[in-house]
């Protein structure tokens, strides 16, 4: 059995091939729809990133694609398998990757390897274990018990299990949350050196645009369950070819003095202020400022084309204001690390 | 298919068992518990009189008598371990990795309950042991063993079977010993595991006399006190596993989530 494959074998055999396919996927949990008819295409062999913020319907969308909860309408295909009808050979034919890094912490990385292996019913999977091993750095720590290792090698003995039975898919759910920059920076290499050394798709969710920006060949921007916009980043970016000024006010502002402006694109109020869409931030900024009370402005921000403010022009809010509150997801995975 | 059912067992069922064992106190814990109960319950009866015993327990060997019930109640409680490791699993979301593999719920759910019932047996033999050193003799005729062992198995694979489907849709930690208390208290003494059932109210004799702790705790008594053995327990037993097992697995392929 070989370990790597070329990437001829499986990028992009021929262009109608898809790695996932959504159609009008719709879940609800009471009355709230967490996903709303969802239409989703992934091509073979890339990494696809979905982006949006905590409880847009990221990580529902991966549990649909994995079988775990059934979808109430539409249809879902992963690597060729409907999710309703064969869960058995898309879970054969897909990994995951967890959020907060689940392990048996009691059993050593090669214990761990092995029942993966079970679960998986491989029959020959030691020389690929012990390459995955080498190739992730773990193999001298191969019969140390997982609980001893630190955060940056769990994730990788992850993603070595995840790979071990040759999975067409790979689903990581928010791979980074709550990682040091560092470990962080090692994840974004190791997972664009696993799509392109053995040529699986990966679809990741995050709510950090810079992690979807520097791994995603492809992107899909969902708001309330909803698919708001899909492309790669550039093509995204070039959308919203504008910058966003937001500006922080202590009193309410009329809009309509502003969007009469030249180079204006769009005005808005926001909760605290308002927020222009403009050609130029440089040239009109100081017209700006000088039509608003000046010791009323409390901030100013100005984003230049990137995909926050893509993202800003699509859902009316930006993604990074999430970082400010506290993310529960994040405290939990925490906390969970810290008990171990 | 059938292949991969079997490894994913295999697997999942060695995984528990390596679990248990490589935790040095569980293993000690497992050993002296049932050895205290038959030096502790065994002593309360030290100086009563030999013709009370006799009339009693019929025989004057009461720690005789009691080891194969000591030995049925515990098998009672295992099943505690199978719902706390499968708690624990859904907790850390470890669960979640099995069920995103090929594996059935059922297998995980047959492998948890053999796991607890592998970790009960155990008991069996620092039982006999300490049941020894305690001046009890046993028969050598590998049969009765053989049967012996079975029983216990089979009421133990039963119980943590049962236990495990009241508790397959739950995550709170506190719901195994609440459910064992439960389960665990009228089951011992409604049964002929630590008295003869002949002075028990007609009430109590009607439950003792379906309760599988009875069939096992009589089986062990006539195999350790000598005599004619009569196999029909063991029959009952096999049953009693067979079903807990069946409607467990068909409960667990129900409601077994990870949220």
């Amino acid at each position: 059995m070989s370990v790597s494959k070329t990437s001829s074998e499986t990028v992009h055999v021929n262009d109608s091939s898809n790695a996932i396919v959504m159609k009008g996927i719709t879940k609800k949990y009471g009355n709230f729809t967490a996903l709303d008819n969802v239409d989703l295409t992934v091509p073979e062999g890339t990494i696809f990133g979905l982006l949006g913020p905590n409880g847009a319907g990221k990580t529902t969308i991966i549990k649909v694609l994995t079988a775990l909860i059934p979808a109430d309408a539409g249809e879902a295909r992963v690597s060729g398998h409907d999710v309703k009808k064969e869960p058995k050979l898309v879970r054969a034919n897909i990994g995951w990757v967890a959020a907060e890094v689940i392990l048996d912490d009691d059993l050593t990385a090669m214990e761990n390897l092995w029942l993966q292996a079970k679960l998986q019913n491989l029959q020959e999977w030691k020389e690929r274990a012990n390459d995955l091993l080498k190739y992730f750095d773990l193999f001298d720590r191969k019969d140390t018990k997982v609980g001893k290792y630190s955060t940056g090698m769990r994730k990788k003995l992850e993603i070595a299990l995840a790979l071990l039975h040759q999975p067409k898919v790979i689903f990581m759910d928010e791979p980074t949350i709550g990682l040091d920059p560092g470990t962080r920076r090692m994840l974004w290499q190791l997972i664009t050196g696993i799509n392109r050394e053995y040529g699986v798709t990966i679809l990741l969710t995050s709510h950090y645009i810079e992690e979807a920006d520097a791994l995603c060949s492809n992107l899909a921007i969902i708001d309330h369950g909803k698919i708001v916009a899909t492309g790669t980043p550039s093509e995204l970016k070039s959308k919203v070819n504008a910058d966003i000024i937001e500006i922080g006010l202590n009193y309410e502002p009329d809009v309509t003095v502003f969007e009469r402006m030249e180079g204006v694109l769009d005005a808005s109020r926001t909760e605290n202020g308002m927020r222009l869409k403009v050609t130029a931030s440089e040239k009109i900024l100081p017209r700006i400022l000088s039509s608003l009370k000046i010791e009323g402005v409390v901030k100013i921000n100005v984003d230049k084309p990137s995909l926050e403010t893509v993202f800003i022009d699509l859902t009316g809010k930006r993604l990074s204001e999430e970082d400010n509150k506290m993310d529960m997801r994040k405290f939990y995975a925490t906390l969970r690390m810290a008990r171990r | 298919m059938r292949n991969a059912t079997l490894n994913q067992f295999s697997g999942l069922l060695t995984r528990e068992i390596m679990k248990t064992y490589r935790n040095p106190w569980i293993i000690a814990i497992t050993v002296v518990q049932p050895f205290m109960w038959l030096a502790f319950f065994g002593s309360s009866f030290a100086s009563a009189p030999k013709s009370f015993l006799e009339g009693f327990f019929h025989t004057s060997n009461y720690i005789a008598f009691l080891l194969p019930g000591v030995l049925s109640t515990s098998m009672l409680t295992v099943g505690m371990f199978g719902s706390m490791s499968t708690i624990q699993d859904k907790r850390f979301g470890y669960m979640k990795r099995i069920l995103l593999t090929p594996t059935d719920k059922a297998t995980i759910f047959v492998a948890k309950s053999m796991g607890s019932t592998t970790r009960g047996m155990v008991q069996l033999p620092v039982m006999v042991i300490a049941a020894f050193l305690f001046g009890v003799s046993f028969p050598l005729n590998p049969i009765l063993w053989i049967g012996w062992i079975l029983a216990l198995f089979f009421l133990g694979l039963g119980f943590s079977s049962l236990f495990m489907a009241m508790t397959v849709s739950s995550t709170d930690w506190q719901t195994p010993g609440v459910i064992s208390n439960f389960i665990t208290m009228p089951l011992m003494f409604a049964s002929t595991a630590l008295f003869p059932q002949a002075n028990f109210p007609v009430w109590m004799r009607a439950i003792s006399s379906v309760n599988p702790v009875t069939f096992s705790a009589t089986l062990g008594r006539s195999i350790v006190l000598g005599g004619a053995v009569d196999w029909t327990p063991l029959g009952y037993l096999a049953i009693f596993a067979v079903l807990m097992l069946f409607v467990g697995s068909v409960m667990a392929t129900k409601w077994l989530r990870v949220e």
